[in-house]
């Protein structure tokens, strides 16, 4: 478990003094014991040399009273010199300080050698420890006699039990006295770190209204008597001046604490308000939360905004309907918008990060990779259009790749955007076409015209002829054939002339008709000759129809050559329906022309409204009649539809259960004022 | 963390139990006790040098000698210590000491009381048999510069036996005019001992205007004071020098071997020269008891009863 803080302080105070406490106390007292030790054995050594120098000349004159007074004398000196004595050049004791006799045992126990200045014996008498001294008398290198001294180590070890008492307890109270220091000090230290740590629990569970530090006591406007009520730092009693930016102070420098703090430190405010290191940390984290409370709030606001300016960006680049998309130097996607999700299928979050051969398949995905790899490499702009297989199939698209840089000039990514130009392709495929119909239409009246003359003269002359001949010769057939042949060309130069006429856009007379009833005219023509091929025509008309207004010349020609294809279509044993019915919603008369023939083959559907474009044999049909109804519909506002096999809405009995239907959708009018108008050429009612 | 303390104080613990270990001892038993008692030895002939300095300077200079004898002679000599002048002259009294070796004065006074009776004489370190006195001052006193300028001075002497060091200056002062009444004061060196050296340094300390003392002492005290401190005003004339006397119970036999083993010695021989030199004298001279008349004759000059 790691210590807290203040135990840690405790510890570090109170283990390095028990250590020093330990050490010092022994080695003190060793030191002491060593030192009383040495003193006692020095104080012993002086004493015996000086009894022993004025023991000398007693000695020599064999004074025993002043001898013995001298080593009364010394016994006297001190309470721990036990016994004093001296001994003759042959070891007899002169005399002693002993009160009933002299200890034989002592007389031997202790000898001083020649090249000896003394030597020290401790004794053991049972119940004392006693050091013994021997201290030669020595004239001329003559030994007189040795001088003896007994000093009780009680008095000496008493010394050493008081210097290790003393030491013990100084060092005790040192100790305790140390305990004392440090929790004076380390309570006030640890109880704003307290503070501290719970402030900063606070801010980390986002808390940023924490204090740390206590109200200031002394504050800057009243220390400078500046009264600039103005200045932030007026009256904010939480927060020291050089915490706070953009104060007034004169000699303050502008700008934040990094700016202003070294100007700050000059300050006589700074010097007197400044706290310890840890008020200075208090102040200064309750400053940094301030500062990361509005640093909060300022991001908070540009994060804000950010959004907003992201959103809005999506919302635009979503928007477009050109698909737009950000790859890196690796192809990776970064960012698309809605079109390129749409065009891929895939959502957002399954798109970025991923490459093109994630996406499409490995041709189209080298192709792009190959693309971006040239535009990194050269850093120019691709632009083209492409056909594109999306999840709604084919499609054209004008395709932008574009290099965007780093504002090092960096090539980091390639923004790829792509406009959908199906429509405008197939517009364009039209305009093609429709100007080739009119080269062709210009051509084929030039001809019809320069070819009607002659043809009929030939169809007269021929006709002329037959009148002239038997009808049974040869001549006759001859003319006869001439005559059928010349109908036919007569015909297929009516078809030219009327096509002509379509593509030159022949004036059109718009009245107001009822489509029921050109039905009705029409099948009343064909329906006799149709019935001889067993091909019926059934009608299902719907009641009070609204008039159309168009051309009734025209729209009798589009049913006329509906009922011709159906008819050519069942050939024999068939049924053709014509149904006419509302399309409220679109203001629309619906008339469909359905057959139980052949059908259309799926490869040719789509060709079947272009000009001479045929399935019928060489001689039979010119390929002019739906492009003529195509574009009589146009002209008049309508469009046409075809199905084939029709679906099962159209209730056609097929032999085969193919059959085709072809659907025309006719504009009508609420309003009955309409204006009848021609302009410039063109058959177009303005409402 | 705890019990890397914890070890480093077992540590200390250790190494300071292991620092503090006992003395060895020796164990006496104090209870067997017994009372002192001195034997006297038998044939013990005691030899003292007059104690005109220390004990220790007595022993240094004639324990050599005292050896020397008792070998030449085979007599248990042993040499003697006595405190004082009076002491010396008591012990030769009571018969503690057997061979006295005295200054001329003293001698003439045990000669007179207790019949001591002189056999040899030294020859002193300067070469003469014969010595002198010196009256000393501080050399930086100007007042005194001739022996009448004493005159109402602080003297201090050796002691009243002594005869360079009294005897011999007072019979100088008597001939040039003054007695012991024209001194404001005169004061004899304290015993026990080294009573020359202590009359120089009472000098030398300016506790005294002048001292006397015997011819040479000044060289005893050099290793201790300047001596170029003390400036010497006058010499006294010669006299005999020192003397070796025997008590008058001695037996002449014992005499007579102590007078040839003196007699014998030789400066010449290293061995003696040695012992000689050790002693400040240079050799030993036959001598008789009216070798000392002329110390006979100054003390009754001045005015000094033999038997006080």
């Amino acid at each position: 478990m790691k210590l807290k803080f203040h135990s840690r302080i405790y510890l570090g105070i109170f283990f390095p003094l028990l250590l020093l406490g330990v050490v010092n106390f022994f080695v003190v007292t060793m030191i002491m014991k060593d030192a009383l030790l040495e003193e006692n054995r020095n104080r012993g050594i002086s004493i015996g040399i000086n009894l022993a120098a004025r023991v000398t000349e007693p000695v020599l004159a064999m004074d025993f009273f002043r001898m013995k007074a001298l080593v009364d004398k010394t016994i006297g000196l001190s309470d721990d010199i036990y016994y004093t004595f001296v001994l003759d050049a042959k070891g007899e004791p002169l005399v002693h300080t002993f009160q009933d006799g002299f200890p034989v045992d002592l007389q031997a126990v202790n000898v001083v050698s020649d090249n000896q200045d003394y030597n020290i014996r401790v004794l053991d008498t049972g119940s004392k420890l006693i050091y013994d001294y021997a201290i030669p008398v020595i004239i001329d290198n003559d030994l007189l006699g040795t001088v003896r001294l007994g000093l009780l180590r009680t008095k000496v070890q008493e010394a050493i039990n008081r210097v290790m008492l003393s030491a013990f307890l100084s060092t005790g109270l040192v100790i305790l006295f140390a305990g004392f220091v440090g929790t004076v000090l380390a309570r006030p230290i640890t109880g704003r770190i307290k503070i501290l740590h719970e402030s900063s629990e606070q801010v980390m569970r986002g808390k940023l209204d924490s204090r740390t530090s206590p109200v200031l006591k002394k504050n800057c406007w009243e220390i400078m008597k500046c009264g600039k009520h103005g200045c932030p730092a007026y009256g904010d009693v939480n927060h020291r001046c050089w915490y706070i930016a953009g104060t007034l102070c004169p000699s303050c420098t502008e700008g934040e604490y990094a700016q202003k703090i070294w100007s700050c430190k000059n300050c006589h405010v700074y010097h007197k308000c400044s706290g310890d290191e840890i008020q200075s940390l208090a102040e200064s984290f309750d400053s940094m939360i301030l500062s990361l409370k509005t640093h909060l709030s300022e991001l908070q606001n540009a994060e804000k905004t950010l959004k907003e300016q992201r959103q809005l960006l999506r919302t635009i680049l979503d928007s477009t309907p050109d698909f737009v998309s950000l790859q890196d130097l690796q192809s990776v996607y970064q960012a698309v918008n809605r079109s390129f999700c749409a065009i891929v299928g895939k959502r957002e979050e399954a798109i970025i990060g991923k490459t093109d051969l994630d996406l499409f398949f490995e041709d189209i995905a080298e192709k792009n990779r190959r693309e971006n790899l040239e535009i990194i490499k050269t850093g120019n702009p691709l632009k083209n259009q492409e056909e594109m297989l999306t999840i709604e199939g084919k499609k054209w698209f004008h395709v932008v790749k574009i290099p965007v840089h780093d504002p090092d000039g960096n090539v980091i990514g390639i923004l790829w955007s792509g406009r959908d130009i199906t429509e405008f392709k197939e517009i364009q495929t039209r305009l093609v076409l429709f100007q080739k119909m009119e080269s062709i239409g210009q051509l084929a009246a030039g001809v019809a015209h320069e070819i009607n003359t002659p043809l009929g003269i030939i169809l007269g002359y021929a006709q002329l002829l037959m009148e002239d001949v038997p009808q049974d010769g040869d001549i006759y057939n001859d003319l006869r054939t001439i005559e059928r042949q010349s109908k036919i060309c007569r015909r297929i130069v009516a078809d030219l002339l009327r096509f002509s006429r379509h593509t030159e856009r022949t004036e059109s007379i718009a009245t107001s008709l009822d489509v029921n009833q050109s039905i009705d005219e029409v099948v009343s023509v064909v329906e006799h000759t149709y019935k001889l091929d067993r091909v019926e025509i059934e009608k299902d008309y719907y009641p009070n129809l609204p008039a159309f207004r168009g051309d009734k010349e025209k729209i009798r020609q589009v049913f006329v050559n509906l009922l011709n294809n159906a008819f050519y279509a069942i050939g024999t044993d068939g049924t053709i329906r014509i149904k006419t019915s509302i399309d409220n919603k679109n203001d629309e008369i619906v008339i469909s022309v359905a057959d139980s023939g052949i059908g259309i083959p799926p490869e040719k559907i789509d060709r079947i409204f272009d000009p001479f474009y045929t399935t019928k044999p060489v001689g039979e049909g010119t390929g002019l009649g739906l492009s003529i109804t195509f574009g009589i519909l146009q002209e008049q506002g309508g469009r046409i539809e075809v199905e084939s096999p029709p679906s099962s809405a159209w209730d056609i009995e097929s032999k085969d259960a193919k059959g085709t239907v072809f659907i025309i959708h006719l504009p009508f009018s609420k309003d009955k004022e309409i204006k009848e108008e021609i302009i410039d050429g063109q058959n177009i009612s303005i409402r | 963390m705890l019990k890397k303390m914890l070890g480093s104080i077992l540590i200390c613990l250790f190494l300071s139990i292991g620092c503090n270990q006992e003395e060895p001892t020796t164990i006496v038993d104090l209870s067997k006790k017994e009372q002192l008692g001195r034997k006297e030895e038998a044939n013990l002939i005691t030899y003292a040098y007059l104690p005109q300095y220390s004990h220790t300077v007595s022993y240094h200079r004639h324990h050599l000698l005292v050896e020397y004898l008792r070998k030449e002679t085979g007599l248990n000599i042993r040499q003697v210590f006595p405190e004082t002048f009076n002491k010396h002259m008591e012990m030769v009294a009571l018969g503690k000491i057997d061979i006295s070796y005295s200054n001329p004065f003293v001698y003439i006074k045990i000669a007179h009381r207790y019949n001591a009776r002189a056999f040899v004489r030294v020859v002193e370190s300067y070469g003469q048999e014969n010595f002198r006195g010196q009256i000393i001052c501080r050399a930086d006193n100007r007042l005194i510069n001739r022996i009448s300028d004493c005159r109402e001075k602080r003297w201090i002497a050796v002691s009243p036996y002594s005869g360079g060091g009294y005897l011999y200056p007072l019979g100088h002062f008597i001939a040039h005019g003054l007695k012991k009444t024209d001194f404001s004061v005169v004061d004899f060196a304290p015993g026990p001992g080294a009573l020359q050296e202590k009359v120089v340094l009472a000098v030398y300390a300016g506790k005294y205007d002048i001292g006397t003392i015997r011819e040479g002492t000044l060289n005893l005290v050099a290793d201790r004071i300047d001596i170029k401190k003390i400036r010497v005003i006058a010499d006294t004339r010669w006299y005999p020098g020192w003397v070796y006397a025997a008590r008058a119970d001695t037996e002449p036999e014992i005499v007579e071997k102590i007078k040839k083993a003196f007699l014998k010695l030789d400066y010449d021989q290293n061995e003696h020269k040695r012992i000689l030199e050790a002693a400040d004298i240079i050799g030993i001279i036959s001598s008789e008891d009216q070798d000392f008349d002329p110390v006979r004759e100054l003390a009754a000059q001045v005015g000094i009863s033999l038997q006080e």
